[in-house]
């Protein structure tokens, strides 16, 4: 399978840019690496303050990244023109987080939906209504829904219309950031599963944007973890989850409540994270980390490979027992 | 859409009353007659005639074309480039904001009426120059409106779409900005109207606006205050056109900003005060039972569609040192059963029926002050957001004081050295330091820790919190169950615990009430209820639940809206078992092991 989305090396910050801005910095990002096969899901996670949303931005060219390289489908697009930049719009999406605020309040949805193929001129003005309805029912959505204001609707089918707008345009790549998290438990499985019969039927390859391991699990084939802007590990979905190698994995997944009942030997984390703004030498990790030693704030891990495929960021792997 | 018929019907025939001016058969409004000089009524002219003999009505209605023709087109003009400014400054940001936004704050230095004169004297008095007189000292209220509202929408997630979506930025702003803002510009808009109709008198008056003898407001104004005395009425219309204009110029725009947003078109927005019917007037029928019990509680709320029942003959009980968690999804009410059991109902939420027994007391019959009596002290609420809960102005260590002091009659010394001990309790690191910061220093996992040390503070024998943790990430959600979990255990509280997470349920309750469209649909103890669900809602939220062994494509449908609620068994539209039987309303059964469930099919369905 050959690469889709190639970050390599990715850095970004915010803030302390302006003439009058003396404020730190955040740095959201600092040289993570991260790689999208074609038909590819990857997950995203990590808590807030971890970069994630801030990586499918740029992986987007919705942000531009302070340093790194940026490739889709094998070319790269940081310096692109803007008439290049319009040809990869199409080509790729994104599905927002708050099914509210992501919907234009003033525009019927039918148009918004519209937006796309006007935009890239996909689809004659004459054919666009039957596109509109070919859209909303592949979303689960009835044709006649189009003429109605975003108000009108649930959160569920708000987030199945701002599906339908990310793919009128055909795009082989999509970013789902967060998607789920504002909906109802009993909204959220039906839109994992629409997801999810979406990628099969279209080929998409997406990177799914989630706090939620549990929602991970059940969607991707890959998954990246991220801790104050650093990849902590990556991996297989199974592998990751089954024998999670990093500390800062292994804490998150039992963090997690399940249903089975109170939880888990106690793997609790000491305190909050750290600011992004002023993160801690070495190891980001290590100030809330079990197993950390003098050598963790010495120098920044480098990912090394465990098995195929299957990459953490920590210089005590070998001596923390196996789960 | 009634209130915008009559602003605008006005404010049309105002204009095309003005515009009409040559066409309708009026005496000239310049031609002078001294032998009739300040005459009432007359025939041909009804409102009379000026100091020179000139009509006043034709004086009006040509005066309107000045004074309406000089507003509009300079608010137009300053509209038009002020707008411009704001949405590059708005949008560009960088060099184009810097620019933008110093000009318009050097044009807002200078004081408006000093600017006008001096832009008059030189380039002389004349309908031209007002306009951009006018337009100038106009222009950077649109200005700095627009760049601040388009700031705004440019950080929503719409725009960002739209810029997905590979739109170009004109596109952006016309179609998807300027839309969004248009509403504040269109009352911004009205207001730059009414004020330069009054600019224009003002300087018309002075001599310095429109030229006599071209007939204008302001001039007539100044015509008729020499001729005061002798003839009032000469003042009074004018004025009154003046007054009138404005009026329904701001009204038409307060109208238009409402019709253009297709919001506020479907609710109507009619809102009655309700007056609170009081419940329960008879005694508490069993002696005081520790811990808290609410039986049959109804309340309703009147909403434009009509009245609603988001809470429906609800009752539970919850024992000291227990944890019962009361588990559904939005609008299934069960935040406002938590709010009930604090009396902190808004007014708007009537109570129809039921009692809240909290130490032999119906807590729904409490004035005010006994139940702020027993808030914060013997009950207590751990919301969801504590940045909302807590007070940004103040630090955080004296907002426990305060709550400490609220309640006992504890010295300022012995309060901060119980804040300080609750500080240590909830787990916070270095509590001397953290006592003085501002909400907005701490981390979110740190304010949580500070809202669940306040609500401590008095040894309250219940605990009401409203998902906690929902706001938290998981590392810091895992931190703060457990912190509730030792609380509960070591001063043997009451925890009612409101929450859409079965797995937290699973982690932390004892018991569990389930909800679903303000009813409660199955209880039982945690354990059991989860490892034999006895109603199809509970089941189906059980396999919908990510982690559960088969996640499904979810429950189809969605939760009903409260006003069409349908007439049978609430969750029948989407449960997979549901049958003819189903169109009855089900009751709530206790079940043979004290568990309930409200479901006709139980025994067909879960044997």
């Amino acid at each position: 399978m050959s690469a889709l989305v190639e970050l390599e090396g990715v850095s970004k910050s915010f803030g302390g840019e302006g003439w009058f801005d003396r404020t730190k910095p955040v740095q959201a990002l600092r040289g993570v690496d991260m790689r999208i096969a074609r038909g590819e899901a990857l997950g995203v996670v990590g808590e807030s303050g971890s970069g994630k949303s801030t990586l499918g931005r740029v992986a987007l060219g919705l942000l531009e990244p302070n340093a790194g390289q940026v490739r889709f489908d094998g070319a790269s697009v940081g310096g692109a023109s803007p008439a290049h930049w319009r040809a990869l719009r199409r080509r790729m999406q994104i599905v927002f987080q708050d099914p509210f605020g992501s919907l234009d309040p003033r525009r019927r949805v039918g148009v918004q939906i519209a937006d796309g193929l006007a935009i890239h001129d996909i689809v004659p003005a004459a054919a666009r209504a039957a596109k509109v309805a070919e859209l909303l029912g592949l979303v689960g959505l009835p044709p006649e829904h189009g003429d109605r204001f975003p108000h009108e609707f649930s959160g569920g089918q708000r987030q199945r219309i701002g599906i339908a707008r990310a793919l009128a345009t055909g795009p082989d790549f999509l970013v789902a950031d967060e998607p789920v998290s504002a909906l109802d438990v009993s909204i959220q499985a039906q839109i994992v599963g629409l997801l999810a019969k979406l990628r099969a039927e279209l080929g998409l390859a997406m990177m799914f944007v989630s706090h939620d391991l549990r929602v991970v699990r059940r969607l991707c084939d890959r998954v990246q973890v991220l801790y104050l802007g650093r990849t902590m590990e990556e991996g297989p979905a199974a592998r990751v989850f089954e024998s999670p190698a990093h500390p800062y994995t292994r804490a998150l997944l039992a963090a997690a409540p399940r249903l089975d009942g109170p939880r888990r030997a106690k793997l609790l984390l000491r305190g909050d994270p750290p600011s992004p703004s002023s993160p801690p030498s070495g190891c980001v990790f290590r100030t809330r980390c079990a197993h950390a030693t003098a050598e963790c704030a010495a120098a920044v891990p480098a990912l090394r490979e465990i098995s195929a495929g299957h990459k953490a960021a920590c210089v005590h792997l070998e001596r923390i027992p196996p789960l | 859409m009634k209130r915008i018929a009559f602003p605008a019907a006005f404010v049309a025939a105002l204009v095309l009353t003005a515009l009409a001016a040559p066409l309708l058969d009026l005496p000239d409004p310049i031609r002078q007659d001294i032998a009739n000089r300040l005459a009432g009524a007359m025939a041909g002219s009804p409102l009379g005639r000026d100091e020179f003999g000139r009509d006043v009505l034709a004086r009006l209605i040509w005066g309107a074309r000045a004074s309406l023709g000089v507003a509009f087109a300079s608010a137009a003009l300053a509209c038009l480039v002020g707008v411009t400014l704001g949405l590059i400054g708005g949008w560009m940001r960088g060099l184009g904001e810097i620019l933008t936004l110093r000009l318009v704050d050097i044009v807002l230095c200078f004081p408006p009426i000093l600017l006008a004169l001096l832009v008059v004297t030189l380039l002389g008095p004349g309908a031209g120059t007002l306009i951009l007189v006018l337009a100038v000292l106009y222009a950077p209220g649109f200005a700095r409106l627009t760049y601040g509202e388009v700031l705004s929408v440019r950080a929503t997630d719409y725009v960002e779409a739209v810029r997905a979506l590979g739109a170009s930025t004109p596109r952006i702003l016309t179609r998807t900005v300027l839309p969004n803002i248009a509403g504040p510009i269109l009352v911004q808009f009205s207001l730059a109207v009414a004020a330069a109709v009054v600019v224009e008198s003002g300087l018309s008056f002075l001599g310095l606006g429109v030229v006599p003898p071209t007939p204008s407001w302001g001039l007539m104004i100044r015509g008729g205050r020499t001729t005061m005395a002798q003839a009032p009425l000469l003042l009074l219309w004018p004025c009154l056109a003046l007054t009138l204009t404005i009026l329904a110029m701001n009204l038409l725009c307060d109208a238009l900003r409402d019709a253009v947003d297709p919001r506020a078109r479907a609710g109507g927005g009619r809102r009655r005060i309700v007056d609170r019917v009081l419940p329960g007037l008879f005694p508490a029928p069993r002696p005081a039972a520790p811990g808290l019990s609410i039986s049959h509680l109804s309340v309703e709320i009147d909403t434009p569609k009509g009245t609603i029942r988001p809470v429906d003959d609800v009752s539970l009980s919850v024992a000291s040192g227990e944890t019962l968690a009361v588990v559904g999804e939005s609008g299934s009410g069960k935040t406002l059963t938590a709010l009930a059991t604090m009396g902190l109902l808004d007014p708007s939420v009537r109570v129809v029926a039921g009692q809240v027994l909290f130490e032999g007391r119906d807590l729904l019959t409490l004035d005010e002050r006994d139940l702020r009596a027993l808030r914060g002290k013997r009950i207590a609420m751990i919301f969801q957001d504590p940045m909302t809960a807590l007070n940004p102005v103040m630090r955080v260590g004296d907002q426990i004081v305060e709550a400490i002091r609220a309640h006992s009659a504890a010295g300022a010394r012995a309060a901060t050295d119980r804040a300080l001990e609750l500080f240590r309790r909830v787990g916070i690191a270095d509590p001397e330091k953290r006592l003085r910061v501002y909400p907005h220093e701490m981390s979110g996992g740190m304010r949580q820790r500070a809202m669940i040390a306040m609500a401590l503070a008095n040894n309250p024998v219940l605990l009401v919190a409203d998902e906690p943790t929902t706001a938290l990430d998981a590392t810091v959600q895992a931190q703060i169950l457990d912190l509730l979990a030792d609380l509960r255990r070591d001063t043997g509280a009451a925890l009612i615990f409101i929450t859409h997470s079965l797995a937290v349920v699973a982690e932390i309750a004892d018991q569990v009430v389930v909800m679903y469209a303000g009813q409660i649909v199955e209880s039982g103890p945690v354990a059991a209820v989860f490892a034999t669900p006895r109603h199809p809602y509970t089941a189906a939220l059980l396999a919908a639940s990510p982690d559960s062994n088969d996640p499904s494509a979810g429950i189809p449908g969605t939760v009903p809206a409260l006003h069409a609620l349908p007439p049978g068994c609430r969750f029948a539209p989407r449960c997979a078992h549901a049958t003819d039987a189903c169109a009855t309303p089900p009751v709530l059964e206790v079940l043979e092991d004290g568990r309930e469930s409200r479901c006709v099919r139980r025994r067909e369905i879960f044997g």
